[in-house]
C-alpha cells in the first residue's frame, strides 16, 4: 500500500469534479487500499479520490475509534436526507481547523462496494455528514464553502502562509530537477 | 474528513486549568467561559474531564513538572504549566494512549499560542516517559506530594483529626459518586430506585440517608426524565442530613440564611409540605435565582429573598421556629467534587472564614424562636471552622444550648457515621462526617437550641 500526497485548500485541484467510475477492479481496489492507508495515517474518518488528486468518483470512510468500520462507496449518490443539525467539521485538505456546518443528519445513499456491488444504506450522525463532505469533495466542493467568507479568507491565508513557509524550508528534497 | 483528534479539548482544557492558576478562578467558572460553538458537547466533556483529572493531582504532578523544566516551575506561564500538568495527567492517570496524550498536549499547545513552547513541552513529556519511576518517586517522598494535596492542608487535617486523616486525604482523590435525592412529595425512594433501574442506571441506597440513591455509573442527570420532570435532585448523602436534623414541624416557620442553589431548602419543603413559611434568603441575586429554579422544578414554593444573612434589613421582626446556617466556608469536606479547592484556598482564608461563621451565628441567633432549633452547617472538615465555632458560641451566649438529642439524632445514622471517634475523643460539639469513612462530601452539623 502506498500513502498518497493529500491536497491542501486553495489547490484549485480540489475544484476539479470527479468522473463516475465504469469498471470496480483490481486497478481501482488497490486505489482504495492506499486511500484508507492515507486516511488513517493522516487520522482522518475520510478521503475523497479527489484529495489526492485523482478525479474518480470514489471514497472511504471509517468513523469508528478502533479503525474496524471501514466502508467503501463507488459512485455514491444521496437519495435521501433528513434531520438538518450543526456538526464540527474538519478536513484534511484543510488542515488544523474546525467550523460548524449544517447538514442533513441522517441520510440514505446508494453506492458500489469494493466488489462493485450496488447497495444501499442509512447513515445518521457523524458517518452522515462524513458521507455528504466526502461527496461534495467529488463534487469540487470544500467544508469551507459554507462558512462566512470572512472566516475562509482568514483560513486561506494562514494556510497558503504555511505552505509557502514549507516550500522556502532550508531542505528542498522535494524541488524537481530540471 | 477529520474530526480534532482531541487536541481542541487538550486546548481547552488547558486554558482553563491556567484560568485556575493565573487567575484563581473557579474551574467550574474557567470551564463554562470557554467559548461556546468552539467545542462539540463531547469535546467539552472531554475538556472537563481532563481539566478536572489534572487539578485533583496537580500538586503530585507539579512536583514532577518542576524537576522536568530548567528554569523556576513559578518562572513558565500559568499556560505552559497548564499544558505540561495536563500532559502528564494523561500519562499517568488517563485512559490515554501515551503517543496520543503527547502529540495532541503538544498539538494544544500551539492552539493556545504557546507554539514555541511546543518542543519543551514534548521533551518534557518524553522524558517523563522514560524517567517516570524516578520522577514520581521524587514527588511522592512527602505525604502531600503522594497524596496531591497542598502541604497546608495535609497540616491542618493531620493535627484535626490525626487518625482519619491519611483516609481523608485519599479519599479526596477519589471520582464522587452522582447522588440523588428522591423528591418525597412525588415518589418514594424505591420507587425512583425501580425507575432508574428500568431505564438502565443501576443505584444502591445509603443506610443513613433515607432519600438518596447512589448511582452507579454516572450520567448526565440533565438527560435523566426523573430529574427534569422534578422527581429528583442531585445531593450528596451528607447534604441530605440537615433536614432531619432540623426535624421541622407543619405551622413552622423556617429560615434557610444561605440558601443558594437551595438544595436543603427544597429537601425541606419536599419532607415537610405544611410549613408556614420557608424563606430561603442568599446575599448573591444571581445565585438566589438559582434556588427559584430549583423550586420551579421541583414544583415548590417559598420566599425567595436576596439579602445579608448579617443584616437585618431582610427581616420582617418575626421569630423562626427553625434556622439552617449552612455557613459559607473553606470547602474542605468537598474537595473530592472540587478539586480547584486544593489551589485557590490559602491558609490565611480559615480565619476569616471562621470569623464570619462566628458573626453569621451570632446575628442569626436572634432571630430564632424561644425553644427552637438552629443548625449551624458547614462543608468545612477544619475544627476552626466547625466544633471551635459552636464550642466558642455555646460559652458566649446565655442560654444557647446544643439540643440534647443532637446526638441521639446522630445515633441512627451509627452505623455508617464516619466522625464519631472524634466525637469521642471530646472533639466538641456537633459531629463530622470525614471523606473516606462512608464515601459521602465532608460535612460538619450541630443542633442548637435556646430556652423557652
Amino acid at each position: 500500500m502506498t500513502r498518497l500526497a493529500i491536497l491542501e485548500y486553495p489547490d484549485p485541484r480540489l475544484r476539479t469534479r470527479a468522473q463516475p467510475v465504469a469498471h470496480v477492479d483490481d486497478e481501482l481496489r488497490k486505489f482504495v487500499d492506499d486511500l484508507f492507508e492515507t486516511m488513517y495515517a493522516a487520522k482522518g474518518i475520510g478521503l475523497a479520490a479527489t484529495q489526492v488528486n485523482v478525479h474518480k468518483r470514489v471514497l472511504v470512510t471509517d468513523v469508528s475509534e478502533n479503525h474496524d468500520q471501514p466502508l467503501v462507496f463507488v459512485n455514491p449518490e444521496i437519495i435521501a436526507k433528513d434531520c438538518v443539525g450543526t456538526m464540527q467539521e474538519g478536513c484534511l485538505s484543510v488542515p488544523g481547523y474546525y467550523e460548524d456546518v449544517n447538514r442533513a443528519q441522517k441520510i440514505r445513499v446508494r453506492a458500489l462496494g469494493r466488489d462493485g456491488q450496488p447497495f444501499e444504506m442509512d447513515a445518521e450522525g457523524l458517518l452522515a455528514v462524513c458521507i455528504q463532505h466526502e461527496i461534495d469533495h467529488l463534487d469540487g466542493k470544500l467544508f469551507v464553502d459554507y462558512i462566512s467568507e470572512l472566516k475562509r479568507t482568514r483560513i486561506r491565508r494562514k494556510l497558503e502562509k504555511e505552505q509557502r513557509a514549507r516550500a522556502d524550508a532550508p531542505a528542498r528534497p522535494r524541488q524537481p530537477a530540471l | 474528513m477529520s474530526v480534532g483528534e482531541g487536541a481542541d479539548a487538550r486546548a481547552a482544557a488547558a486554558v482553563a486549568v491556567a484560568a485556575v492558576l493565573g487567575e484563581g478562578r473557579t474551574l467550574e467558572a474557567a470551564l463554562a467561559a470557554l467559548p461556546p460553538g468552539r467545542l462539540a458537547p463531547e469535546q467539552r466533556a472531554q475538556a472537563q474531564a481532563l481539566a478536572y483529572g489534572t487539578v485533583r493531582w496537580l500538586p503530585r504532578l507539579q512536583r514532577v513538572g518542576a524537576k522536568l523544566v530548567q528554569r523556576r516551575w513559578e518562572d513558565h506561564s500559568p499556560r505552559l504549566q497548564a499544558l505540561l500538568l495536563l500532559g502528564l495527567y494523561q500519562l499517568e492517570y488517563a485512559q490515554v494512549p501515551p503517543h496520543a496524550a503527547v502529540s495532541t498536549t503538544v498539538e494544544a499547545a500551539k492552539l493556545v499560542g504557546e507554539g514555541r513552547a511546543a518542543g519543551l513541552v514534548n521533551a518534557c513529556l518524553r522524558r517523563f516517559q522514560r524517567e517516570r519511576e524516578a520522577l514520581l518517586a521524587h514527588a511522592d517522598r512527602s505525604l502531600a506530594g503522594r497524596t496531591a494535596h497542598p502541604q497546608w492542608f495535609v497540616d491542618a487535617f493531620v493535627r484535626d483529626w490525626p487518625a482519619q486523616a491519611a483516609a481523608m486525604l485519599d479519599a479526596d482523590n477519589a471520582h464522587p459518586p452522582l447522588v440523588l435525592r428522591a423528591n418525597a412529595r412525588r415518589i418514594s425512594t424505591a420507587a425512583l430506585a425501580e425507575r432508574l433501574a428500568a431505564a438502565g442506571h443501576a443505584t444502591r441506597p445509603v443506610p443513613f440517608a433515607p432519600r438518596a440513591l447512589v448511582m452507579e455509573k454516572p450520567v448526565d442527570v440533565r438527560r435523566l426524565p426523573e430529574f427534569v420532570e422534578g422527581l429528583c435532585s442531585v445531593q450528596d448523602a451528607a447534604a441530605q442530613l440537615a433536614v432531619p436534623l432540623l426535624a421541622c414541624e407543619p405551622g413552622h416557620r423556617v429560615l434557610d440564611a444561605c440558601a443558594a442553589p437551595g438544595g436543603k431548602a427544597c429537601h425541606l419543603l419536599e419532607e415537610t409540605p405544611e410549613l408556614a413559611e420557608l424563606v430561603a434568603l442568599d446575599v448573591d441575586p444571581a445565585r438566589a435565582a438559582r434556588i427559584r429554579e430549583n423550586l420551579d422544578r421541583l414544583g415548590l414554593a417559598a420566599t425567595v429573598t436576596v439579602g445579608d444573612a448579617l443584616a437585618d434589613d431582610w427581616w420582617d421582626g418575626r421569630p423562626f421556629d427553625r434556622i439552617l446556617l449552612d455557613a459559607p466556608c473553606s470547602g474542605t469536606g468537598v474537595i473530592r467534587r472540587h478539586p480547584d479547592i486544593k489551589l485557590l484556598r490559602r491558609p490565611a482564608d480559615v480565619g476569616p472564614l471562621a470569623e464570619r461563621q462566628r458573626r453569621l451565628l451570632a446575628a442569626l441567633w436572634p432571630k430564632l424562636a424561644p425553644g427552637g432549633r438552629l443548625v449551624y452547617a458547614t462543608c468545612s472538615v477544619l475544627k476552626a471552622e466547625n466544633a471551635d465555632v459552636v464550642a466558642d458560641f455555646l460559652r458566649d451566649t446565655p442560654g444557647a444550648a446544643e439540643v440534647p438529642e443532637s446526638a441521639r439524632l446522630a445515633a441512627p445514622l451509627s452505623p455508617a457515621l464516619p466522625g464519631r471517634s472524634g466525637r469521642e475523643a471530646g472533639a466538641g460539639p456537633g459531629f463530622a462526617l470525614l471523606p473516606g469513612a462512608a464515601d459521602t462530601d465532608g460535612f460538619y452539623y450541630a443542633c442548637l437550641t435556646r430556652p423557652t
